[in-house]
């Protein structure tokens, strides 16, 4: 008997707790009309920079990206010019197989690739997901970013390479110049609690250190 | 062994998944039934089987983060930390301190946002459709906090080896603090929407018990283990980052049952407020990554085995590394789901469907985690 | 404003034509049924979205909110939408059982209306057997279950038929018990008797201290278990049972299982409000908006337990009927025919 009236009275708390709610704001938006507002920091799609003032991509086809992405998602056709200097043909970004894990825009020295945070982009076919160098410079042109601010000039050492690699494939042997990024240390905690910051300690011209 | 009873009914087989509504995944139990009443189970699993052990052996240390944040998608924060932490010991790399706090901030949110699936997923399950919406009402809260700082509300990449891959922004401590500070009353509103009530009660209480020597014998850990008496953490006993630092308490019951383990997870909510509102009041200033080569880290040859109390139990690294390559040899990992799937077919014997339910709901299972 | 006169009024302009008196009953009375009917169409569209407004702000989810003023027309869209829809039959199943099922839940569902007092005077034929005839139509609706269950040719739908069945026919037995209490006070099986008995607000029988309470709370829960809702919705237990006895329904068949399901509901607030508060009685208001007033309130309640509480398990809602309503139901009404023979709180 007595477990039958705490039973009712729990019920009726219960119920009491659920109807209070019945008065409470809705916390749900209507998603196409009214959106949240996402952090800076989100990661939505892949997008390439462009300089505020020239207008060209910031990339300066030193692969890093490509080789840091776990999904081979980054494809980079390239010319090679003379006196080494590579001229960018083609950035591709497979959108079907980014795992959005944001490694490629850590790995940039450049501020080149950003990860925006703009999420929307179903389509009906799958080809229409496989975006091109124009397609993500477009797609970039109004994404706020910061200059890296580099101690020193970034002249790439341009490793000789044999042949454009069209495949997405990691390359074989990894290249001295960029290898060596040193870890993500933000040496003073007021300029790492700026959002995209890009670190400014990095050297790209030094060895790595175990190089064989 | 019937003939007391009057009716005799066939022993049939029924198949219950691998698309069924609340097998959480896609699970498959072939129940052999007689009427009503469970007499066999036998989980049929690797319907989400996706290599990742394989796929981490082609990766290198700093892209396998990535890649463990798949393995088991509600604490993506811990398997990042297992695998760091497998990788900060074989190659002996300091870990800041500030990295270190920021670790354990993450680790607690996220538990708490694990169990607040479970909590939805376990009232889902047992019939009561709101508790499910409250508790993920405030699992974005704690999304929120988490895209805030990583980028991601799923698969964040953000305990990284040597640290963290980013500094919290500036507005996350205070929002961080209202969070804890609003959250205990809201874990009231679930116990007095749940806990008491006698329908809960009824469908919960001495339905799955698992005796401490069965959950032993079959490696269960976690909370599942805590119900039934055996008071293991790793948090505790097998201090990991700077966990020996904080106040908290290890809450065990002693039945093992359905009941058991909801008051154990909603206790352990609790008791992860406590640790994350120490960790805020005590976060130092300083570098939040050590020194390590993202892309050229080539550890010493040598094997380890690193754990982490996740909030299904121990999440375990197995790594072996190779002298001087960038991309481990072997790469094994141990998840708690798995244990406490295998431990099913013990418990739910003479339970009813209705009860295989319950109990899978209350073991908190996820198929990626079994299957990897 | 009372709706009487309205109807008084047609039915005399009806008998000015000079038709026959049993052709001028014949067609007030198919006219009569005809109201109750769209009525209670609209009265089912209208609970199909007020339990879902319900469900999302007890949520804190606005709930349909597109279509129309905070999504009214949305069940409108919704049954347009099931009527277009085809009509799948799967091959296997018994032709015969499989369409009529839904026929006749739905229409099992609508005939209890017959005898409902939705104001004074306001019914269409106030038999002298009403609330058992009530009782008796409402419990038609597990043959149309069981039908459903059986023809579907499906292990789930007939699992679900089997429990909606067993269901229904445990939670009838205190259902009618605690109606018989009320019964007793009153005298009569007649809806108009017993909402006549309780004129005064102290009159009414969930404020007679001490059965009528008990008697509410137990017709409640059993009028829960009836409408297969939450606690006890387990013939259509989706976790365990897919969707019950209309799994393998479809388009406008199932659209006749949702509505029955929703007048249904009302049906069971409908009777509770006549029984136990009083029906249309009530001071200032006209007579029809006591009734949907106090019908509503119990809707409400219903809707609230639904999304409140977990679902039992198949033998504990068994137990629970056999054990423990029944048992408190017969103590009720052996209370209750004390109070009536003795004359204690007899006002």
């Amino acid at each position: 008997m007595k477990t039958l009236i705490d039973g009712i009275k729990n019920l009726c708390i219960g119920m009491v707790t659920v109807g209070k709610h019945l008065f409470r704001r809705n916390v749900t938006v209507q998603y196409p009309t009214e959106r949240w507002e996402m952090p800076e920091r989100s990661r939505g799609i892949v997008v390439l920079l462009s300089d505020q003032e020239t207008g060209e991509l910031n990339c300066t086809v030193c692969m890093l990206c490509m080789r840091a992405c776990p999904a081979s998602a980054i494809t980079i056709e390239y010319e090679q010019g003379e006196k080494g200097k590579r001229t960018l043909k083609d950035f591709i970004v497979d959108n079907t197989i980014c795992c959005f894990c944001g490694l490629c825009e850590e790995t940039c020295n450049f501020a080149a690739i950003k990860m925006a945070t703009m999420y929307e982009f179903a389509t009906e076919d799958k080809e229409s997901l496989i975006w091109h160098m124009d397609k993500l410079q477009e797609m970039g042109r109004d994404v706020p970013y910061e200059k890296p601010v580099r101690k020193k000039p970034a002249a790439a050492k341009p490793a000789p390479k044999p042949e454009v690699k069209a495949d997405g494939e990691k390359p074989a042997e990894p290249q001295p110049a960029e290898a060596a990024s040193t870890g993500n240390t933000a040496a003073d905690p007021a300029i790492a609690n700026e959002p995209e910051q890009k670190p400014d300690n990095r050297k790209p011209d030094q060895p790595a250190e175990d190089q064989t | 062994m019937s003939e007391s009873r009057g009716l005799h009914t066939k022993e049939f087989t029924l198949n219950v998944g691998p698309h069924h509504p609340s097998t959480h995944g896609v699970c498959r139990f072939v129940l052999k039934m007689e009427g009503e009443v469970i007499t066999h189970v036998t989980p049929v699993i690797g319907y989400l089987h996706r290599a990742l052990e394989k796929i981490c052996e082609n990766r290198t240390y700093e892209q396998i983060i990535p890649v463990t944040d798949r393995f088991e998608y509600c604490t993506a924060m811990s398997c990042n930390m297992a695998f760091s932490l497998a990788t900060e010991k074989l190659a002996g790399i300091e870990v800041p301190e500030r990295a270190e706090y920021l670790r354990v901030i993450m680790l607690e949110l996220n538990r708490i946002s694990s169990h607040l699936i479970w909590l939805g997923t376990t009232s889902l399950d047992l019939g009561a459709l709101t508790p499910f919406l409250y508790a993920f009402r405030e699992r974005e809260y704690i999304l929120d906090l988490f895209e805030m700082t990583c980028g991601q509300r799923l698969t964040f990449n953000y305990i990284r080896p040597a640290g963290v891959s980013r500094d919290i922004p500036p507005e996350f401590i205070p929002k961080c603090r209202e969070f804890i500070d609003m959250f205990n009353d809201k874990i009231d509103d679930y116990e007095r929407v749940l806990t008491e009530n006698p329908i809960f009660i009824a469908r919960n209480k001495n339905i799955g018990i698992l005796p401490p020597d069965v959950a032993i014998a079959y490696a269960v850990s976690g909370p599942a283990l805590r119900a039934s008496g055996v008071k293991f953490d790793l948090r505790r006993d097998d201090p990991y980052s700077i966990y020996d630092r904080f106040d908290f308490d290890i809450p065990t019951r002693e039945n093992g049952d359905c009941y058991d383990r909801y008051l154990i997870r909603i206790q352990e909510m609790r008791e992860s407020t406590k640790i994350v509102r120490q960790a805020i009041e005590q976060i130092p200033e300083g570098e939040i990554r050590g020194k390590f080569n993202k892309m050229n880290f080539k550890p010493p040859a040598g094997e380890v085995y690193c754990r982490v109390e996740n909030s299904r139990g121990e999440l375990g690294i197995y790594l072996q590394a190779a002298d001087k390559e960038k991309k481990p040899l072997r790469v094994k990992m141990r998840g708690g789901s798995f244990n406490q799937l295998q431990v099913m077919p013990v418990i739910c014997v003479g339970h009813k469907i209705a009860d295989l339910v319950a109990i899978m709901a209350s073991m908190d299972i996820i198929m990626p985690d079994v299957d990897r | 404003m009372e709706l009487t006169g309205i109807f008084k009024y047609l039915y005399e302009l009806l008998a000015a034509t000079g038709l026959p008196e049993v052709w001028v009953d014949i067609i007030a009375l198919i006219a009569a049924g005809v109201i109750v009917f769209g009525f209670l169409a609209l009265v089912a569209l209208f609970l199909v979205w007020l339990e879902r407004k319900f469900a999302g702000h007890a949520q804190q989810r606005p709930g349909p909110m597109r279509t129309g003023w905070h999504g009214w027309r949305q069940t409108i869209a919704d049954a347009i939408k099931l009527l277009q829809k085809e009509d799948i039959r799967p091959t296997l199943v018994d032709r015969f059982v499989y369409f009529w099922a839904p026929v006749v839940v739905f229409v099992a569902a609508f005939m209890a209306y017959v005898v409902i007092p939705f104001g004074e005077g306001l019914i269409v034929s106030d038999l002298n057997v009403g609330i058992l005839y009530v009782v008796a139509i409402t419990s038609f609706t597990v043959i149309g279950m069981l039908m459903a269950g059986w023809g579907s040719n499906n292990k789930y739908s007939l699992l679900g038929g089997m429990r909606s069945a067993a269901q229904v026919v445990s939670y009838e037995i205190p259902m009618v018990i605690a109606i018989c209490s009320v019964i007793l006070f009153v005298g009569s099986l007649s809806m108009v008797d017993i909402v006549q008995s309780q004129a005064k607000i102290y009159q009414w029988y969930v404020f007679r201290l001490p059965f009528g309470p008990i008697a509410f709370i137990i017709y409640l829960i059993a009028g829960t278990a009836e409408t297969n809702r939450t606690p006890f919705d387990l013939p259509e237990a989706e976790q365990e049972l897919v969707a019950g006895f209309n799994t393998e329904y479809s388009g406008m068949k199932f659209a006749m299982f949702f509505l029955a399901e929703f007048v249904n509901m009302f049906t069971v607030s409908a009777i509770g409000a006549t029984l136990f508060l009083g029906g249309w009685q009530g001071p200032l208001l006209p007579s029809w908006m006591w009734f949907l007033g106090k019908t509503m309130f119990l809707v409400l309640v219903l809707m609230l337990f639904r999304w409140t509480f977990p679902r039992l398990r198949v033998d504990q809602l068994m137990e629970f009927a056999w054990k423990t309503l029944i048992p408190f139901a017969f103590v009720n009404l052996i209370l209750a025919a004390v109070m009536k023979y003795s004359g204690w709180f007899n006002w």
